[in-house]
């Protein structure tokens, strides 16, 4: 039952985007476009899943006063893997997503749990405290960005849904980003209230 | 003293252990990601110069531009410019055919308002450019439809295509 809990806190209990109101950065900037969402998304999870595993893994070999530096060097490791990934395979999603693949370093959620779960944690539960983090965070970037690229661009996954002289610009720009996660995280607690 | 060392130890063969992995998925991509951007600058070269198989580098003073041939004649040559815009430089390839017409644009990279500035990327946008020749008049709002709310993007478009326009006609000069 305990495997199943570490699962679910992420999706939306603690929800590292709309509860915990960690990893805001990358959130802010690729969520315009529902493939930018998806293929960041895939990213971090990529990373999120590998680092708790391995963090989880040697965790009793990792001496305390050092384990920030090897978090990190872990972390950085997986990160520049799925770069080389993306560029040599999907270079066009690369291309796109930018300068924010290498940045997934400084994702707060991924040093989160390594620090505050995996490290504290048997590999099983870290890996499936990693894929619960991973979807709660592809469902808050994925519902954001639905919203902002059909306000925005008048399409979803690019494909145009109504003539896009009507779509209001601001919702692909930052500001559309705060307001959209505004309305979202008021929702959820809206839901939460009810549910009480 | 001795921690210290054990410390820096241990720390030194998680480096070594992540260097040897990044080492190991460099060698296995790089063939493939230089692949990707070769293939990448190619189409958009064969973009702008549609006619054109093969494509050589020639240097034109400090620049270097590309002579596209179709078995062994010239049929063209691209010029590449990267006028400012409003918040970024516009990367920009013009092909310009052996008339001395654009045969095509390409923006290559630009960071423009997205919504606005990055319209000039359209090809509803971009062909309004094809046929024109040194001779004529290329000014936004005048004799090329301005993108709504991104004029300076747009100016910066047809300053980058007179400049290669420019170009073409001083390599000719000094061709001749």
């Amino acid at each position: 039952m305990t495997l199943w809990k570490d699962f679910n806190q992420g999706l939306i209990k603690e929800n590292p985007v709309l509860r915990l109101m960690i990893g805001l950065c990358p959130t802010l900037a690729v969520s315009n476009t529902v493939i930018n969402a998806l293929g960041m998304s895939a990213a971090t999870a990529f990373v999120i899943i590998c680092s708790n595993i391995v963090v989880a893994l040697l965790r009793k070999i990792v001496p305390d006063e050092i384990r920030i530096p090897i978090f990190i060097i872990i972390i950085s490791t997986f990160v520049t893997i799925a770069d080389y990934i993306m560029q040599a395979f999907t270079p066009d999603l690369h291309h796109a997503l930018g300068v924010f693949i290498p940045l997934i370093v400084v994702n707060c959620i991924i040093l989160g749990r390594a620090e505050a779960f995996a490290y504290k944690n048997p590999v099983l539960n870290s890996a499936l405290d990693g894929i619960g983090m991973s979807l709660g965070f592809a469902l808050a970037l994925g519902s954001i960005a639905v919203v902002r690229e059909f306000l925005g661009a008048g399409s979803i996954l690019g494909i145009t849904l109504y003539n896009t002289a009507f779509a209001a610009t601001i919702m692909v720009l930052p500001p559309g980003a705060f307001i959209t996660i505004g309305f979202l995280m008021a929702f959820l607690n809206k839901m939460e209230n009810k549910v009480q | 003293m001795g921690k210290i060392l054990k410390l820096g130890f241990v720390l030194m063969v998680f480096c070594v252990i992540s260097a040897g992995a990044l080492a190991y998925v460099y060698l296995f991509t790089q063939p493939k990601i230089e692949l990707n951007g070769k293939r990448a600058f190619e189409s958009s070269l064969t973009e702008v110069l549609p006619n054109a198989l093969v494509f050589n580098i020639v240097k034109i003073g400090s620049k270097e531009v590309y002579q596209g041939l179709s078995g062994k004649d010239i049929i063209g040559t691209v010029f590449f410019a990267s006028p400012r815009g409003y918040s970024s430089n516009i990367n920009m390839l013009v092909g310009i055919d052996s008339n001395a017409k654009i045969s095509g644009i390409k923006i290559v990279s630009q960071n423009e308002t997205p919504g606005l500035g990055t319209n000039v990327a359209k090809r509803s946008f971009l062909d309004q450019f094809l046929g024109k020749t040194a001779n004529d008049q290329i000014e936004a709002k005048k004799d090329i439809d301005a993108i709504t709310g991104a004029t300076i993007s747009s100016r910066a478009v047809c300053r980058g295509v007179r400049e290669a326009l420019n170009d073409f006609e001083k390599n000719k000069k000094v061709k001749q």
